[in-house]
């Protein structure tokens, strides 16, 4: 008999974090595994062994649970003092915040769905690691649902557009693009969500989408919205770390996993990508104060950082750069000015104004996109500025033709070639459906039996499913309200703010 | 007396969003309910989840429970993100207290034999439990319908597997510093015959399909465990000289009285509802009565070996938490069924 070590072995830090969150799985015996865990093999993915996951964070629920609280109340505190003081009046302008109306209506349902996901993977992953890792990014993303709408609600007090923006999240047209992106991502298996957002949306695109809002807020004063921003850091840089571990985890476990691996980079990086054509406008037109042009951050979060950095890593693993990368780049000083004009002659029927550039503004534009804005965009500008000297400020009166799969407006031009617009079109099962790009037709062929099922808003007020057959019935139906819509100036938002502004202001006492 | 701000007077334009002034009135919105009032997207889903193409990414189907309006259920305690946070951080702060303190003056192993064997053998390997619970609420976290029930199920799952790592840390410290306890947690989980009925239970509680029978399920045998543990034990502990082991106890009380408000709140909006009412009363009644059989077969022999090791009446007490459910199920019968009452524990 052999005498067993005398004395305690203490636990290092990193096996007592493991010892508290690694060992709680068992083999079930009493019911069949594939039972317990019956999504995780019609991807195709092949996991050998789960405990290979590395835990991208070290965190326990009662240390969570202490520096989240610590981190809410700090929040809540700026949140508070910024209704109190009327904090709203400080921004640059109230046109800043249809940046925030896109956020709310746009992204802040994104996030409440990734809650509702993430709690789906730690329920249906099979290891405790990644189980353990969902369920801190579920609760995690239940967060930032909460503290963007809270964040917020302060404007809605004040200004149009924000008031009824879950509904509108559920129908309104150029809503439909971060919706059924989103849609498309819940209704795959745990392994393509994992790609899908977990790498692609918050690792390999965040930067292009979700913190040019963060931006655009300490930009132009909106110092709740940049609080958040600050707040959500630390639980971004997690999400980011899981994501990066997901797509290791899953290249390492298996060969046969990388060109399943590959196919999903290259749809969920068009697919993400499209989503952030509504961030681009956002960057080029909307703020008043301006961050950096569109370009210029396409150039330095996605050129130089992903593909220069994370694709050069991604190699040793077999991985190359997403397929049609190239007609993303080759879009990226096209993209916001086209985007724009067509938001601006259809903002009649969303939950956000537009208006012409002013003539800074356009100086802007002219130095950011030297090689596009002055030959191809100021004349339509021109044009619209003598319409509306003329009294006519341009709307389209009529519906536009949507891609089947990112849903976007059919309006982006042929690669290479930036007035002749790119349409593409595939049959399927006799009928024919549209792209609006050689990325959008690749998906879109991959699973053309998932795409035909969009709800595509044009299709659905054709159809009559969207409260009548006019607009004024649509229009109602997404619930809009006097000053919600169309152009900013002369809006309510706009006389509003000058009235606040105005040095005879009411005053009163607060005792 | 007070000073005068001079302020800057401006009118709100609107007290709240749309979809809370047309449910509420015009009145401002709390927290809770701007945080979690119609947040689940309700209509026109682009695509059939792959796996269970036969429903929709929500779906409110998914549960033979039914509520008309999903959101006539409200949290009781109100909890979004940040109270409920906070709320744990303050639990979380007493729990390690009480296991500082124990450690400090050594009173883990000061245990009574029988004691310290209960913890090592039975209740530490409930952090397996724990984990199980937690992927159940975590499942219903994603197939419940409506926002005020997903988010104390999210909730629920966390604080679950909070106190699956909370009970590792019991193991840890009475193992003194180790993992050699947590190891045997394990093997006795996976092959001790008392505390084989709850792993059953547990395994097949992963293949309930129907989230509201799950919660239900859940809840009926997280009653019988946490009587059984968490007061019974805490009593016979005071009296059997076993202090440390109340101390521990008290905190896990503390929470399930919290986990039980809400679901307590659910029981009853089920059975409030106007037009599912009944048939939810009736389903609550059924589900309840089976879950407790199945429940009892699970923990009778846990009981067994407690009093074996401590006989501290566990049976009997286990017995008498059942009889509890059991009238209360009773009270709340078919005539009084669409009557707002629920079983309590």
């Amino acid at each position: 008999m052999t005498i067993a070590p005398k004395g305690p072995r203490k636990l290092t830090m990193k096996q007592r974090y493991e010892a508290l969150t690694r060992d709680l799985d068992w083999e079930p015996s009493y019911v069949d595994k594939r039972d317990v865990f019956p999504h995780t093999e019609f991807e195709g993915i092949k996991i050998h062994d789960w405990g290979k996951w590395e835990d991208p964070f070290r965190l326990t629920v009662d240390a969570y649970a202490k520096y989240q609280a610590e981190k809410d109340k700090r929040l809540y505190a700026v949140l508070d003092g910024f209704a109190q003081s009327q904090g709203h009046l400080s921004l640059t302008d109230a046109s800043y915040l249809n940046a925030m109306k896109v956020f709310l209506q746009g992204v802040t349902p994104l996030e409440y769905t990734a809650h509702r996901n993430f709690a789906y993977l730690a329920r249906h992953l099979n290891g405790p690691g990644p189980r353990f890792a969902a369920l801190c990014q579920s609760i995690d993303e239940l967060r930032h649902t909460q503290t963007e709408i809270h964040t917020l609600s302060n404007y809605n007090k004040y200004y149009g557009g924000f008031h009824n923006y879950l509904e509108q999240h559920d129908r309104v047209w150029y809503l439909s693009v971060p919706k059924s992106f989103f849609d498309d991502a819940l209704s795959a298996g745990p392994f393509e969500f994992l790609i899908a957002i977990g790498f692609s949306f918050e690792y390999l695109l965040t930067n292009l989408l979700f913190v040019p809002f963060m931006s655009g807020a300490s930009f132009n004063g909106d110092l709740p919205t940049m609080t958040f921003g600050f707040s959500a850091q630390s639980d971004e840089s997690r999400h980011m770390t899981l994501g990066l571990e997901a797509i290791k985890f899953i290249l390492e476990q298996d060969e046969g996993n990388v060109p399943i691996v590959q196919a999903w980079i290259d749809k969920w990086f068009w697919r993400g990508y499209r989503v952030t054509a509504l961030v681009a406008q956002m960057l080029d037109y909307m703020l008043p104060r301006k961050v950096m042009s569109w370009k210029e951050s396409f150039e330095l979060y996605f050129e130089e950082q992903m593909l220069g950095g994370l694709f050069a890593d991604l190699a040793f693993y077999g991985i190359t750069p997403p397929k049609h990368v190239d007609d993303a780049i080759a879009e990226k000083e096209t993209l916001s000015h086209q985007v724009y004009w067509t938001l601006y002659q259809f903002s009649h029927a969303a939950a956000f104004t537009t208006s012409v550039p002013d003539a800074e503004h356009q100086q802007w534009l002219r130095d950011n996109y030297p090689d596009t804005f002055e030959q191809l965009y100021q004349p339509l500008w021109a044009k619209e500025e003598k319409n509306i000297e003329a009294g006519g400020r341009h709307f389209w009166r009529g519906l536009p033709q949507l891609c089947q799969v990112c849903q976007v407006p059919m309006l982006f031009t042929e690669p290479g070639d930036p007035t002749t617009i790119c349409q593409r079109e595939s049959v399927y099962d006799g009928e024919t459906f549209q792209t609006c790009s050689n990325g959008c037709q690749w998906i879109f062929e991959r699973e053309p039996e998932k795409y035909v099922q969009a709800w595509l808003p044009v299709h659905q007020i054709y159809q009559g499913s969207c409260g009548g057959p006019t607009l004024p019935d649509v229009l109602q139906w997404y619930g809009l309200e006097e000053g919600d819509s169309g152009e900013y100036k002369g809006s309510v938002d706009e006389k509003n703010w000058n009235t606040w502004h105005d040095d005879h202001a009411p005053t009163g006492t607060e005792g | 007396m007070q000073y005068e701000l001079r302020t800057q007077v401006i009118e709100p334009q609107r007290k709240t969003f749309t979809h809370l002034v047309k449910r509420y009135g015009d009145r401002p919105a709390s927290r809770y309910e701007e945080g979690t009032i119609d947040v689940q997207a309700k209509e026109n889903f682009h695509y059939r989840p792959l796996w269970d193409p036969q429903h929709e990414l929500y779906d409110e189907t998914l549960s033979a429970f039914r509520l008309t309006d999903p959101y006539s259920f409200t949290d009781p305690r109100q909890y979004y993100y940040a109270p409920y946070v906070s709320s744990r951080a303050a639990m979380a702060e007493a729990m390690a207290a009480t296991l500082d303190y124990l450690d400090s003056r050594d009173l883990l192993s000061r245990l009574p034999e029988g004691w310290a064997t209960l913890v090592g053998e039975l209740l530490v390997p409930l952090r397996h439990y724990e984990s199980g619970a937690q992927m159940v609420c975590s499942d219903v976290t994603r197939f419940g319908f409506g926002t005020t029930i997903t988010q104390c199920a999210g909730y629920a799952a966390f604080d679950r597997i909070g106190n699956a790592q909370s009970l590792s840390r019991l193991g840890i410290a009475l193992g003194g510093g180790t993992a050699e306890l947590l190891t045997q947690a394990k093997t006795r989980w996976v092959e001790d015959a008392p505390l084989q009925g709850l792993r059953r239970f547990v395994e097949e509680l992963f293949l309930e399909k129907d989230w509201g029978r799950a919660l239900v399920r859940l809840d009926v045998t997280d009653r019988l465990v946490y009587a059984l543990f968490h007061g019974h034990l805490d009593d016979a502990a005071i009296e059997s000289g076993a202090g440390a082991y109340s101390l521990v106890a008290q905190h896990f009380a503390t929470w399930f009285k919290d986990q039980r408000k809400w679901l307590d709140g659910l029981y009853k909006a089920w059975a409030a509802d106007p037009s599912t009412g009944s048939a939810n009363a009736a389903l609550l009644a059924s589900t309840t009565t089976e879950a407790l059989e199945e429940a009892l077969r699970a923990v009778r022999p846990v009981a067994l070996r407690v009093d074996e090791l401590v006989a501290s009446g566990a049976v009997a007490a286990l017995e008498a938490t059942a009889d509890g459910i059991r009238e209360a199920v009773r009270a709340a019968g078919p005539d009084t069924a669409a009557a707002p009452a629920a079983p309590t524990a």
